[in-house]
């Protein structure tokens, strides 16, 4: 009549022997699935590409604050001429207070080289090492500006920093606030184009008018987003300067 | 089981416990950080920091999904019974892992910056109101502080100080907690890899927690209430030796009708720890005693034996045409009952 | 920032009642605290954090309000949290899995207008 009883544990008596193979098996499918999982978790983590520091560099160029300091570089060891380098300062900084009144000046620059495909970056040194006027100015140097038209772009705004070789990955929606926190300090916006527009996947960010863009873009970070906006060519480098109220989520 | 309060009642079970708890973690982690990442052929290595988030984040997940499976486990398979015995402690080790997480996000993503870090935690994301691109940090904070909650409050003390009912339902914030991480981690790290291999196991951790969840509450569901004073409850038989019968009054309001032989006595069936089923329990030397903790008591009175000072209520009881009926009124918590006599034909 | 300073001063608050209940109130309520001390560094954090809810608790005790009704389980409660929970998880996640973008199926740039 009575069934056979079931084994009961206690916690501070002895396991019975008839659960004992059972929390055996238990505890080993437990460890293996936390090896398991560790393993299937971070053998797939998607490839951030090649952005990363590249050691010390110096550099002459002309300085252009608008719409945020980058170096139109004459003469370097480790950039080429006609290269448009993205000017930051140590951390989370733009350079844009030590620059500003250095807007089409001939300067020099020493600091960390960043590096992501066409995309150059350089973190300046502080105080008159990192940047200073240049000495023998070559003047023979144009920018040249070219105007091509309106378009319709999909792609990621990220902070020109942490993209080029800041951090890795320096994108994505679990770097969202890290890229805005950039932003906020002032480091240039870059639009990562789904395709490249005349050779160019990045693009400097301005606003319609041309100059700096404010918060109304950091709701906008990290994600896929449509934007339209004039591109102008200035130098080796594309300028996107988007119309703010064009931005919606790509589908 | 209290007497005089001391850090953590170790015992050979909880050491065990305890061990596979940080053989698990720790493999956990020296797999992600050392065998899972290099395998992952990156052009670059990622950030050591960022690798750190990921790796303590995740792991924080994957135990905090295991801990959710427990309490549902066990209700429906009571082999799993041992597994719970010891989950403070799996939660406890759970905060602290999902904590070391937040310290490496603040140091890294929130750092370097001419704003404070917690300043910059705080207000550089502030697109409450999308969905895609919502601040995951908030979230990810209420669930780590929610979680501190549990955890500081997982000593025996609280459980006598609060009073299970109200220190259960204080823990019932591991629902909104999980929920929390799961929103964490679906609008964060989900959005940004674009490998469904961790989709597929985010799906998969939810979806069981959730599972397991429905089918405790779908077997809880069955109980009905009893309306009537006398509640009918079983035959003498039907009880095996030294084991009980739980009866509902109500949802609220269970007895476990113990057998000892020949005597049959009635109690709540809630511990008066942390309200476990005793009535899922057993007689061990003459104690009914608490298939969670271990807590122990006199079937005949509630009364936990001395120097312990814990007592349950006991239930009055009547035979009547063979068959049990308990009176629906409660006695005092360690009232004396005389325990009713029934000679058993098959002494099982 | 408001949030940080307010959390600031409800820790500030916590700790505060944390020396009064760790030192004394817990002697007085619970006879297994009495003279047991070394466990009691260990309440602090908890404290800290749920303290307005201590103070209730404590009033309720001394005032000998506590109901004898620690057997009764809120049950319902946690039937009910339960199932919104059931209900709640795999809905964040279909949300998600559905917003989720998928960079290649981005469209690729389109030139609206020729320079002027």
């Amino acid at each position: 009549m009575a069934k056979p009883q079931e084994p009961f544990f206690v916690g501070w008596g002895k396991v019975p022997k008839a659960l004992k193979t059972f929390l055996a098996l238990s505890t080993a499918s437990f460890v293996i699935s936390f090896a398991v999982a560790a393993f299937a978790i971070s053998a797939t983590q998607t490839d951030t590409g090649s952005g990363a520091f590249m050691g010390q560099a110096n550099a002459v160029g002309i300085m252009k604050v608008d719409p945020y300091p980058v170096l139109h570089v004459i003469e370097s060891d480790k950039f080429e001429k006609g290269d448009v380098v993205l000017l930051s300062g140590g951390g989370k900084r733009g350079v844009f207070n030590r620059a500003k009144n250095l807007d089409g000046e001939i300067v020099q620059l020493a600091g960390l080289r960043m590096e992501r495909g066409d995309l150059d970056g350089l973190q300046l040194r502080g105080g008159m090492r990192g940047l200073s006027v240049a000495e023998n100015p070559d003047p023979e140097f144009e920018i040249e500006v070219e105007p091509l038209g309106r378009w319709k772009l999909a792609g990621e705004i990220c902070d020109g920093k942490c993209l080029t070789g800041a951090m890795r990955p320096g994108n994505g929606l679990a770097h969202k606030a890290c890229a805005n926190l950039c932003l906020i300090g002032d480091v240039p916006p870059i639009f990562v184009s789904s395709g490249p527009v005349e050779g160019h996947e990045f693009l400097l960010m301005a606003g319609a008018d041309g100059k700096r863009l404010g918060d109304e873009i950091l709701d906008f970070t990290a994600t896929y987003v449509e934007i339209e906006g004039e591109i102008e060519r200035r130098g080796g480098m594309l300028v996107f300067k988007i119309d703010t109220d064009t931005i919606r989520l790509a589908k | 089981m209290s007497v005089k309060y001391i850090p953590v009642q170790w015992n050979a079970n909880k050491w065990k416990y305890d061990a596979a708890l940080i053989v698990a973690v720790v493999a956990y982690i020296l797999i992600y950080m050392e065998v899972g990442t290099p395998a992952a052929g990156l052009e670059r290595p990622l950030d050591n920091l960022i690798l750190r988030m990921r790796a303590f984040g995740t792991c924080a997940f994957w135990m905090l999904t295991f801990i959710l499976c427990i309490g549902p486990l066990a209700r429906l398979d009571k082999r799993f019974l041992p597994i719970l015995y010891n989950r403070r402690h799996f939660g406890v080790l759970t905060t602290a892992v999902a904590f070391s997480h937040a310290v490496f996000v603040v140091s890294w993503y929130f750092s370097f910056s001419p704003t404070d870090s917690y300043v910059a935690l705080l207000t550089s994301n502030l697109s409450f109101g999308q969905v895609l691109g919502f601040p995951i940090e908030a979230l990810g904070i209420l669930a780590l502080f929610l979680l501190a909650i549990l955890a500081a409050t997982s000593h025996d003390f609280w459980l006598a100080f609060l009073s299970a009912p109200v220190w259960k339902s204080l823990h019932l914030l591991i629902y909104p907690t999980y929920a929390l991480v799961v929103a964490h981690v679906a609008l964060g790290y989900l959005q940004n890899s674009e490998n469904q291999t961790f989709a597929f196991l985010l799906v998969g951790a939810g979806l069981t927690v959730a599972g397991l969840h429905f089918l405790a509450w779908d077997k809880e569901r069955r109980v009905v209430a009893a309306t009537t004073d006398w509640v009918e409850a079983c035959r003498p038989e039907d009880i095996q030796d030294k084991r009980a019968v739980i009866v509902a009054l109500s949802k609220e309001e269970r007895v476990a009708i113990f057998r000892s032989g020949n005597s049959f006595s009635a109690v709540s069936n809630t511990c008066a720890h942390q309200g476990g089923p005793l009535g899922e329990g057993k007689i061990v030397y003459g104690h009914v005693t608490c298939p969670w903790h271990g807590f122990s008591y006199k079937a005949c009175n509630g009364r936990s034996p001395a120097p312990f000072t814990e007592m349950i209520p006991t239930y009055n009881m009547k035979l009547d045409d063979g068959v049990l009926y308990i009176d629906r009124q409660a006695n005092q918590p360690g009232t004396d009952v005389e325990p009713v006599i029934y000679e058993v034909a098959d002494n099982g | 920032m408001t949030l940080i300073m307010i959390a600031t001063w409800y820790l500030y608050a916590g700790a505060a009642v944390a020396v009064w209940f760790v030192l004394y109130a817990i002697g007085r309520l619970d006879e297994n605290a009495e003279s047991a001390w070394i466990f009691r560094p260990l309440l602090v954090p908890g404290v800290l954090l749920i303290w307005p809810l201590i103070l209730w608790r404590c009033t309720v005790l001394w005032r000998g309000e506590d109901k004898l009704d620690r057997h009764r389980m809120p049950r319902k409660k946690q039937d009910r949290a339960a199932i919104v929970f059931v209900f709640a998880i795999p809905l964040i996640l279909i949300l998600a899995i559905g917003l989720r973008q998928d960079p290649s199926d981005l469209a690729g740039p389109i030139q609206l207008e020729a320079p002027k």
